[in-house]
């Protein structure tokens, strides 16, 4: 049993090391395909076999799994300082030393090395590996065909595929290891590992302003470490286990244990890129699609979001719970704003992103039932939907030469296929019956019983999310020549995407069923009953399957009737009479010339101006994050 | 019976768009002048709309010449079928006292064939009004003779 | 199967009473206008001349997006009736709004793309009013089902008064009418030459039309729930509401969206927020 759990770790780190070392193409390819699909068994097979109680690892070559993890922590520090000092950073040189002290003393003088069984899988983990080893799996094998021809345009001498492989597929298994663990010494080294893998890949293009991206993400992260190494020793001191099972059991103790839980509630801020720490996360899309993907949907971002979901029981009905939320909430309002005033697509949906993450930080934190199955489900949706747009956007990149949202209009006429799925991908993330708006409805539900701030902060925001989501799908809709020419897509390139569309759609449909065999064991007493295909709860019902039948329904009846537009008159739109012979999109003009319109999204600039609304609500959130802090004590 | 309905419909739902071609303005205001509360025309259901793709009735005033000729053309092309043109006052029948002027191509029916001529310069509101009943009557015969 | 009869009664029954207000308002408004106006049954003779139209359309995506926007308010009514969840109503009606909008975006016409840009700004301000509103139906009767509305004993204006006000800011919106009726409106000849709805035309603009009185008879309905314990003030309730909103569509002006967004966000979600506070603190 144990062994399939160390299996989702150890593979991925073996198969990085293959990528690395042996420089062929195809091995690297086919290592990638390998681990990918067994990763994508194992985690299936994990889930068919169940939950795993807490289970000790054993020791490798003779030495104990726990201080060889304390080793390889130490190491990992060095090698974080010794980068703060090439890049001439102090806080992360600070940040480091800080933990590097810190750990010594917790290690050497605080912890008395009882055994503690080192890897654990209950539901919230299963999930977790499920979406990290098949959505991750699927990142990177998309990544096999982006890279070759991202390489093949920046004209690279020597290619640095092994690095970037190396990377990518480590972080799969930190982020197993992340959410497999149990000791929570074990959980500070995979979150710090998540930390180097995403620095190194942020820089893999090693152009300046990437760099120093990358620096950014590092010191805001290590900041990250710094707040987990200090919560965990102010929870070790009160509860007095490394044990997050014998943890959740104990619940909240005093104010000690609750300052340090607040503490690693910071850590899971940072590493969720929530506000005022999105900047990272915004900086992290200069790295080739595939990271930002992995970084946005599956990987990175979600090990901050558990961290917090992990610990959420434990102080539930505090004041800390509500200040997480409140925090959360205030993400999602202000990151949904911030989305509204962007056009270049990865920044949008880079912000939307951790406006999703606030969304599920504030379940969290309202820490009811209901608003914990909605953390859990918009995890599973957001990280399928989001990392199919950042795939999306990768590929009209890549064939379109811009990631500007203004320079999509009318993509549909050039490559249907791409427009179409990102298309899929959009409208699941925004409108029923899919799952992340299930999620979202849950979220509103739950939210109407905690806190009247967050109910107005939730309905501002899912409104703002709607804007510049529809805005983006209807434009990128267009004209298409009967006589223009299909559009081709390499296989590996087609697989992830059709998968992760498929797959956003038929899982949404079996959400009631996933509710009852995943999420309710885990949220513990049942804030619904499953009828019907539908799911209801005292608070209201969401009928999924009736509305997806019906809805289906009347969507195939809709492109039957649209897919015999050839036989309806098909005429130019409407220009005041002036249509220019030409060309569809031009006014005819003095000396009949042509005059050509061109139409913009309103981004509401006065309104949503990024460069001044940030300032704002970074002081705010700093202002939320204090507050919360200083209610835990 | 929806059929019936759709084609009792037709006659009592004539929306209507008016394009001044380079009238004087005095026809314009007439037709304007047919929205007021003193001619109502909306008790007949006649709607005016600022779009050819709404429209089933085009009302043209003034003489047309080389520049919106075009213009009348695409407009004209831009109404779903069924539609009925009227063309209103002297210079949209037949160019008026312009229709000798070197830049002027003549009346409506020079560009697109017109069902209904209203005569006047200004026409009177009650020729308008009374122009767009008779265009209805013809467009139902139109749209009879076509099946 | 009561449920089921309901159901079909709304599907069936709705767009025929949304069409029939459709008319009373242009009798209203031509009477204020000292005007005689159209024959009442005038919005059907205008769907059913739409309909007998040759099909018309600019791309493929005009004729899915009107149908969509049908069919997503033909559900949301019918789980209206079928007495759901409240919040899911407004999600599915949200279908239909999005797909109009992209509807309107897929044609290179700069009136529809202006048009569709102005209608996403007046989703962003009722939105959030309504989900409000919802709430504020949960404080009171304990669900967001409309089912628990039948077991409270006193009229839900009592209770939440400030949040009905706000309600009428979204039925302005949502019917087009001024001060709000600047992405498109029932008259033509405004500068948009008819917004969103430009590029629709003939049997698709019919549809869209008929979606509409989907939408107006649920948010009459929404208005309705607030005084559910006795049909003749539920009446009532409405026609007043009702020819409230016709006196403000023809004493207002047409209004730029940031006088909309300040307004309803502020006065709007501010009364919203006051009488939520009020059932908190009850």
């Amino acid at each position: 049993m144990s062994n399939l759990l160390v299996l989702l770790i150890l593979l991925p780190a073996a198969a990085a090391v293959v990528c690395y070392f042996v420089r062929s193409e195809a091995v690297r390819k086919a290592a990638v395909l390998a681990t990918g699909g067994i990763l994508t068994l194992a985690a299936l097979g994990l889930l068919a076999q169940g939950t795993v109680a807490p289970t000790e690892v054993g020791s490798f070559l003779g030495i104990g799994s726990d201080f060889l993890v304390a080793v390889l922590d130490f190491a990992l520090l060095g090698v974080i300082y010794f980068y703060g000092y090439r890049h001439k950073s102090l806080l992360i040189q600070g940040f480091t030393l800080a933990q590097v002290v810190l750990l010594i003393w917790f290690e050497l003088v605080m912890v008395e090395h009882e055994s503690v069984p080192a890897l654990a899988g209950d539901q919230l983990s299963l999930i977790m590996v499920l979406v990290v080893s098949v959505v991750g799996s699927l990142i990177c094998v998309f990544a096999i065909p982006y890279m070759k021809k991202h390489e093949a345009h920046l004209h690279l001498k020597k290619t640095r595929q092994p690095r970037f492989f190396f990377y990518m597929v480590l972080f799969l298994g930190a982020m197993n290891g992340l959410v497999l663990s149990n000791n929570i010494l074990w959980m500070y080294f995979f979150f710090e590992v998540t930390t180097f893998c995403s620095f190194m890949l942020i820089g893999h293009d090693a152009t300046e302003i990437a760099t120093r991206n990358a620096v950014r993400a590092l010191w805001m992260n290590a900041l990250g470490g710094l707040a987990f190494v200090i919560g965990m020793m102010l929870v070790y001191s009160q509860a007095g286990t490394l044990n997050i099972a014998a943890l959740l059991a104990l619940g909240p103790t005093g104010a000690v244990m609750l300052t340090g839980l607040a503490f690693l509630c910071l850590a899971g801020f940072t590493k969720a890129a929530q506000i005022p720490f999105q900047s990272w996360l915004l900086g992290a899309m200069v790295a080739p699609t595939p990271v930002s993907a992995l970084l946005h949907s599956s990987t990175m971002v979600k090990a901050g979001v558990f961290v917090v979901l992990r610990f959420a029981p434990i102080f539930a009905g505090t004041f800390l719970s509500t200040g997480v939320a409140v925090c959360g909430a205030f993400t999602f309002l202000a990151c949904s704003a911030l989305g509204v005033g962007q056009s270049n697509g990865k920044k949008i949906l880079a912000y939307s992103t951790v406006a999703n993450l606030g969304l599920i930080i504030c379940c969290a934190g309202i820490n009811t039932p209901l608003a914990l199955t909605a953390a859990l489900l918009l995890i599973l949706f957001h990280a399928i939907s989001k990392s199919l747009l950042f795939l999306c956007v990768g590929t009209i990149e890549q064939a379109i030469g811009s990631r500007d949202i203004e320079d999509m209009r009318g993509l549909y006429g050039t490559n249907p296929r791409t427009a179409l799925i990102t298309i899929v991908g959009i409208l699941t993330m925004m409108l029923p019956p899919f799952g992340v708006l299930l999620g979202k409805w849950m979220a509103i539900e739950a939210s109407a019983d905690s806190n009247i701030f967050i109910v107005v902060m939730l309905a501002l925001g899912s409104a703002l999310m709607v804007v510049y989501l529809a805005r983006w799908a209807g434009s990128m809709m267009g004209s298409r020549e009967p006589d223009a020419k299909a559009e081709s897509q390499p296989l590996l390139t087609r697989l992830p995407l059709m998968t992760l569309s498929l797959g956003s759609v038929v899982l949404s449909l079996a959400s009631p069923w996933i509710y009852n065999s995943l999420l309710a064991p885990w949220v513990g007493s049942e804030p619904f009953a499953v009828g019907f295909g539908s799911l209801e709860s005292a608070h209201g019902t969401f009928v999924v399957v009736p509305l997806f039948l019906v809805l289906g329904l009347g969507l195939m009846y809709a492109v039957k009737a649209a897919s015999g537009y050839r036989r309806v008159k098909i005429m130019p739109p409407y220009m005041s009479g002036a249509n220019s012979v030409s060309a569809s999109d031009a006014y005819v003009g003095p000396m009949n010339g042509d005059v050509p319109f061109s139409s913009g999204n309103l981004y509401l600039g006065e309104l949503f101006a990024e460069s001044k609304l940030t300032p704002v609500f970074n002081a705010l959130a700093v202002a939320l994050i204090v507050l919360m802090m200083g209610g835990a004590l | 019976m929806f059929g019936s309905f759709i084609k009792k419909s037709r006659a009592k739902s004539p929306w209507i768009m008016h394009f001044d071609c380079g009238s004087c303005n005095g026809c314009d205001i007439e037709v304007l002048a047919c929205l007021t509360p003193l001619y109502d025309v909306e008790r007949f259901g006649i709607v005016h709309v600022g779009n050819p793709k709404h429209a089933d009735v085009l009302l043209v005033t003034g003489t047309v010449n080389h520049r919106n000729k075009k213009v009348l053309k695409n407009l004209y092309d831009q109404m779903p079928e069924p539609k009925a043109v009227i063309a209103i006052g002297s210079c949209g029948n037949s160019g008026g006292i312009f229709r000798e002027a070197y830049n002027v191509v003549g009346g409506v029916d020079k560009v697109i064939p017109v069902d209904v001529y209203v005569p006047g310069c200004p026409a009177k509101p009650e020729a308008i009004i009374d122009g767009v009943v008779a265009g209805l009557a013809k467009f139902a015969q139109k749209v009879e003779e076509a099946k | 199967m009561q449920t089921l009869i309901l159901v079909i009664i709304g599907l069936v029954g709705a767009p025929l009473l949304g069409g029939l207000i459709a008319g009373l308002d242009r009798r209203v408004t031509a009477w204020l206008q000292s005007r005689q106006g159209p024959p009442i049954m005038q919005p059907f003779y205008d769907v059913a001349k739409l309909f007998g139209k040759e099909k018309m359309v600019v791309n493929q995506w005009q004729i899915l997006c009107a149908w969509v926007y049908l069919v997503a308010a033909a559900v949301a009514v019918a789980l209206f009736f079928a007495q759901g969840d409240l919040l899911l109503i407004f999600f599915v009606q949200a279908i239909g709004g999005v797909f109009l909008v992209m509807g309107a975006l897929s044609a290179k016409s700069p009136y529809s793309q202006v048009g569709a840009q102005r209608e996403l700004l007046q989703m962003l301000a009722y939105e959030p009013v309504l989900i409000l509103v919802f709430v504020g139906f949960y404080m009171v009767t304990g669900s967001f089902s409309i089912q628990a509305v039948w077991a409270q004993e006193i009229p839900l204006l009592a209770k939440m008064p400030l949040l009905y006000l706000a309600l009428c800011y979204a039925l302005t919106i949502k019917l087009m009418k001024s001060p709000f009726d600047f992405a498109t409106s029932h008259h033509g000849h405004q500068e948009l030459v008819k917004g969103v709805l430009t590029e629709y035309s003939g049997p698709y603009l019919g549809l869209i039309e008929v979606a509409h009185w989907y939408e107006t008879i649920l948010v009459l309905g929404l208005c309705a729930l607030f005084w559910h314990t006795n049909v003749a003030w539920m009446a009532l309730l409405i026609v007043v509401t009702y020819l409230l909103e016709i006196l403000v569509d023809n004493t207002m002006a047409r209004m730029t969206w940031r006088w909309m967004l300040k307004r309803v966000w502020l006065i709007g979600m501010g009364l919203g927020v006051v009488n939520l506070i009020w059932l908190y603190a009850r």
